[in-house]
């Protein structure tokens, strides 16, 4: 009925011996014994092998802190010499030129391109201006980089009344916005100088084109 | 971007006004400028009241396309903005295109609006010849 009934008594008698065993176990010191016998087992070891190592490469680190910053300042000195451009562009001077305003950029090969500015591109050597003017009652809009060599001269033909207070104007391409044709500003403001002569000009604009006639020889 | 059923301002005195790309040749891309394209006129311009009391000789000259015809076109602006080899970005407000008959002389004798200098490198000279400003 039961077959497990016999094992139990079994099993309690091998467990006492167990016991029993241990008991004796204790009185021979059988941890010197299993020691001796590893060491038996265990081979003398050899002595360690050096690992070879090598030094790091030498760090470009150490060489060129920041080659970005480095390359961009090269460029900057061989493509504006004069600084004039970063200096219309960089947010310390307060003539800057800002989004808003009639730039006018005058080019080696082609046409002077009038616009408002909608956009400066801050890049580095990359910074551009989106400039949007119209001609022949099309709207058109130009991306320019200013340290282009192409690019002979920038100037600021109308500043914008008040501080525009969005760094993009891109609204100014919907027709409600649209300033529409520059062409007069601009022939104002041409004339104008013309008539003020290359002295009476104003300082910075006078400053400027002689910064590009000089960077041109 | 000029691909099937792109309306395009047509600028010379052909007599169309509104024109429909229905395939762009030689490219399996949307036209850009200086790409010659297939198109249907969908707008006759009308010349203004005295050309079209004036006799029919200058109105047959006037209209030298109907609505409906099909004629081949060259694009000379677009309005997406494409880049320059100097880096600089040239984006219209409108497309527009130029209609040429099937020798690529154009069918107009005078264009009204400014067209790309691309045109140059694309051989269409001729067109860049008519057209009162380039850019």
């Amino acid at each position: 009925m039961r077959p497990l009934a016999r094992l139990k008594p079994l099993l309690r008698l091998s467990r006492a011996c167990k016991q029993h065993q241990r008991f004796l176990s204790t009185t021979t010191e059988p941890a010197n014994a299993w020691t001796s016998t590893l060491a038996a087992l265990t081979k003398p070891r050899k002595p360690a092998k050096e690992i070879p190592t090598f030094k790091p490469p030498p760090s470009a680190r150490q060489i060129c802190a920041d080659p970005i910053a480095a390359l961009t300042a090269s460029q900057l000195t061989q493509l504006d010499p004069t600084g004039a451009r970063t200096r219309l562009f960089s947010r310390k001077n307060p003539e800057v030129a800002r989004v808003g305003d009639v730039l006018l950029v005058r080019l080696k090969n082609g046409d002077p391109f009038a616009g408002v500015c909608l956009n400066i591109r801050r890049r580095g050597i990359d910074t551009g201006i989106l400039l949007r003017g119209q001609l022949t009652r099309v709207g058109v809009e130009m991306w320019y980089k200013v340290y282009s060599p192409n690019v002979e001269g920038i100037e600021v033909v109308q500043r914008r009344e008040k501080r525009a207070r969005r760094a993009r104007l891109y609204y100014m391409r919907m027709p409600k916005h649209d300033m529409g044709s520059v062409e007069n500003i601009v022939r104002q403001y041409q004339r104008k100088r013309a008539a003020l002569g290359t002295g009476g000009s104003k300082s910075k604009d006078s400053a400027k084109k002689n910064n590009t006639k000089r960077g041109r020889k | 971007m000029i691909q099937l059923k792109t309306l395009i301002n047509c600028i010379d005195n052909s007599g169309a006004a509104v024109v429909e790309c229905v395939n762009v040749l030689r490219s399996k891309r949307p036209a850009k400028v200086g790409d010659r394209i297939v198109v249907v006129v969908q707008k006759q311009r009308n010349f203004g009241p005295e050309s079209g009391s004036g006799g029919s000789v200058s109105v047959g000259a006037a209209h030298k396309v109907r609505r409906g015809d099909i004629r081949h076109a060259v694009v000379v602006r677009t309005a997406k903005k494409y880049q320059r080899p100097d880096g600089s970005v040239v984006k219209f407000d409108d497309n527009a295109c130029v209609l040429i008959n099937k020798a690529g002389e154009p069918i107009g004798s005078r264009l009204n609006g400014i067209v790309a200098s691309e045109l140059r490198d694309k051989k269409w000279s001729k067109i860049l010849s008519l057209a009162p400003m380039h850019l």
